[in-house]
């Protein structure tokens, strides 16, 4: 594996990404939209009284798992909203980079220069791994400052306990472990898709089976019925890289030269 | 430099390339003739290691097709039907991306070199999307030079060119070839494949002949001259006809048209044989015909062939 060849293509990706604003804009307002959203709604419980007051009675009380029962309720219920939030967080690098990964492949191929770039010693694991840091890296970074943004937004608008529980280890671990983990679960899966496929958007589509569990497992914490631990987060990271490579060797091999070449039109 | 030998392909048995037995000689240009479809790209995928082979077997620059791909890969420069270039970019971005999977030293050096070598040099930072079609197709024959391969393909080089790029082109394939770099020609345009070309070949699926056009062109047509008279008289013809070396002769108005093997030689005899009878000539000219008229024969001959 020649790593100047990996680089290579990643620097290209990039030079072509920052030419096309549309991607950089779309790419900006998903974490953009997530972050507002999480600090709006605390604001909102926090500040307007009434809105506190609504979802303050018993039923909502009976949710609040023992590991915050010495919480104020309003604090409590901010927290496992605010966990709720953090699985989006997990979800914006699998949501952002697939596109970009599956129209590389695409795109190069209707734009005609995917020949010339196969005629060139590169191996397809220097291909495809070059295509999948370039639409990774960019959607990690993304979801790293977003969550720095929001860190900082809650420190200044939201009460302490309920700031501490946003920077407690299990959520620094996943956006630190398991975001760019997932990201790449993503891309090589979107990679697979257009190596068989035309369209970059089946490759989106194909994502959804990676985001459902998550989005599972967040209306799970939701309902207070699992709270998270580092060691939850630590088990995940550990599947979650090993379904990477998996899905990795699966692309490389499914990634036929001579059938991208011959039979796309 | 490229021996290929009963390479076939087929798409979902479809023959895409027949039986194609080949040797290409370093410091030779060869000219690939073929209509839309008689596998010319399919043939440079294949030596180009972008696909594999059927059946049969190539090396290129001494390497296999199928065994060591990576190898045929790195010797060869590729020039594709379409430039296949990042709009985006610039000339330099464009040119930097192969340099570095090419892995060449001097990335710099040789981007400079050919940039200028080019007339693109000026150009350099711009998008490649606001190039000419004739810029376009300069930095992709660019791009297939920066790792100075010893072996060029190009594929329909002067193809959707207007006559002036075409010509800037035309004259840059002659400067490598000048260079001793081995290309090897995929055109349909035949004055080019004559002007560039030490041999051509002419496929339609199999391989139907390969010489050298002179070589061809004696196989085909053998070598006739024309000889212009004042008028021609019945002693005139029969003189010629006396001459054992004369295969054939045809009378169109005052030129008669005769078949021979070695006009060098026998020209002067000939001459000296119908001023003796009478004759009065005019003019003695060589009958050529254009590479043109020697691809149309072979392509009817095949379509003939196949019909029977």
């Amino acid at each position: 594996m020649n790593r100047a060849k990996i680089r290579a293509i990643v620097q290209k990706e990039f030079a072509d990404a920052r030419k096309n604003k549309m991607i950089i804009i779309t790419m900006a307002l998903i974490p953009t939209l997530l972050v507002a959203m999480v600090l709006g709604t605390a604001f909102f419980m926090l500040n307007v009284e009434s809105a506190g007051e609504a979802s303050m009675d018993q039923d909502d009380l009976s949710i609040i798992p023992p590991q915050l029962q010495g919480q104020e309720p309003m604090h409590a219920v901010l927290i496992m909203l605010n966990d709720q939030y953090m699985f989006y967080f997990l979800l914006i690098p699998m949501m952002l980079p697939v596109y970009i990964a599956a129209y590389s492949i695409i795109g190069e191929k209707e734009t005609k220069s995917l020949e010339p770039l196969l005629a060139t010693p590169i191996s397809t694991w220097e291909l495809l791994i070059g295509k999948s840091l370039a639409a990774t890296i960019p959607a990690v970074i993304l979801t790293w400052l977003s969550f720095i943004v929001l860190i900082i937004g809650g420190y200044l608008i939201m009460p302490e306990p309920v700031f501490l529980a946003m920077i407690r280890p299990v959520w620094v671990v996943g956006m630190l472990l398991l975001s760019p983990l997932l990201a790449l679960l993503s891309v090589f899966s979107g990679v697979i898709v257009s190596s068989r496929m035309n369209d970059p958007r089946a490759a989106q589509q194909v994502t959804g089976i990676f985001v459902i569990p998550i989005i599972a497992l967040s209306l799970v914490v939701l309902a207070g019925k699992i709270f998270l631990s580092v060691w939850m987060v630590l088990l995940a990271a550990i599947i979650a890289l090993a379904v990477d490579c998996v899905v990795l060797y699966f692309a490389v091999k499914l990634f036929k030269r001579e059938t991208i070449l011959t039979n796309w039109k | 430099m490229i021996k290929a030998e009963r390479l076939t392909k087929r798409f979902d048995g479809n023959l895409a390339v027949h039986d194609l037995t080949l040797n290409v000689e370093r410091g030779e240009v060869f000219a690939f003739l073929g209509p839309n479809g008689a596998g010319k790209t399919t043939t440079v995928r294949l030596l180009a290691a972008l696909i594999a082979p059927t059946e049969g077997q190539a090396w290129v620059n001494g390497y296999q097709i199928g065994q060591d791909n990576i190898n045929v890969r790195r010797s060869v420069g590729i020039l594709t039907e379409a430039p296949g270039l990042y709009e985006r970019l610039n000339a330099v971005q464009n040119l930097t991306l192969y340099a570095k999977l090419y892995e060449v030293d001097d990335v710099s050096g040789q981007l400079e070199k050919y940039l200028r070598l080019l007339g693109l040099w000026e150009r350099r930072d711009e998008p490649v999307g606001g190039f000419s079609k004739g810029m376009k197709q300069k930095l992709a024959i660019a791009r297939a030079l920066l790792h100075e391969p010893p072996l060029l393909f190009l594929d329909e080089p002067t193809a959707a060119l207007d006559p002036e790029a075409a010509r800037t082109v035309r004259d840059f394939i002659g400067e490598i070839k000048e260079a001793g770099r081995t290309i090897f020609l995929c055109t349909h345009n035949l004055d080019e494949a004559e002007r560039l070309a030490d041999r051509v070949g002419v496929i339609k699926q199999r391989l139907i002949q390969v010489d050298s056009p002179a070589n061809l062109h004696r196989s085909l047509y053998g070598r006739r001259v024309v000889i212009q008279l004042a008028n021609i008289t019945d002693p005139v013809r029969a003189a010629v006809n006396d001459l054992p070396f004369v295969k054939e002769m045809e009378q169109v108005d005052n030129a008669l048209f005769i078949s021979l093997d070695n006009p060098e030689e026998q020209n002067p005899i000939l001459v000296e044989r119908i001023v003796t009878a009478g004759g009065a000539v005019q003019f003695v000219n060589e009958l050529s015909h254009s590479l043109e008229d020697i691809y149309f024969t072979l392509i009817e001959e095949e379509d003939q062939e196949s019909l029977s």
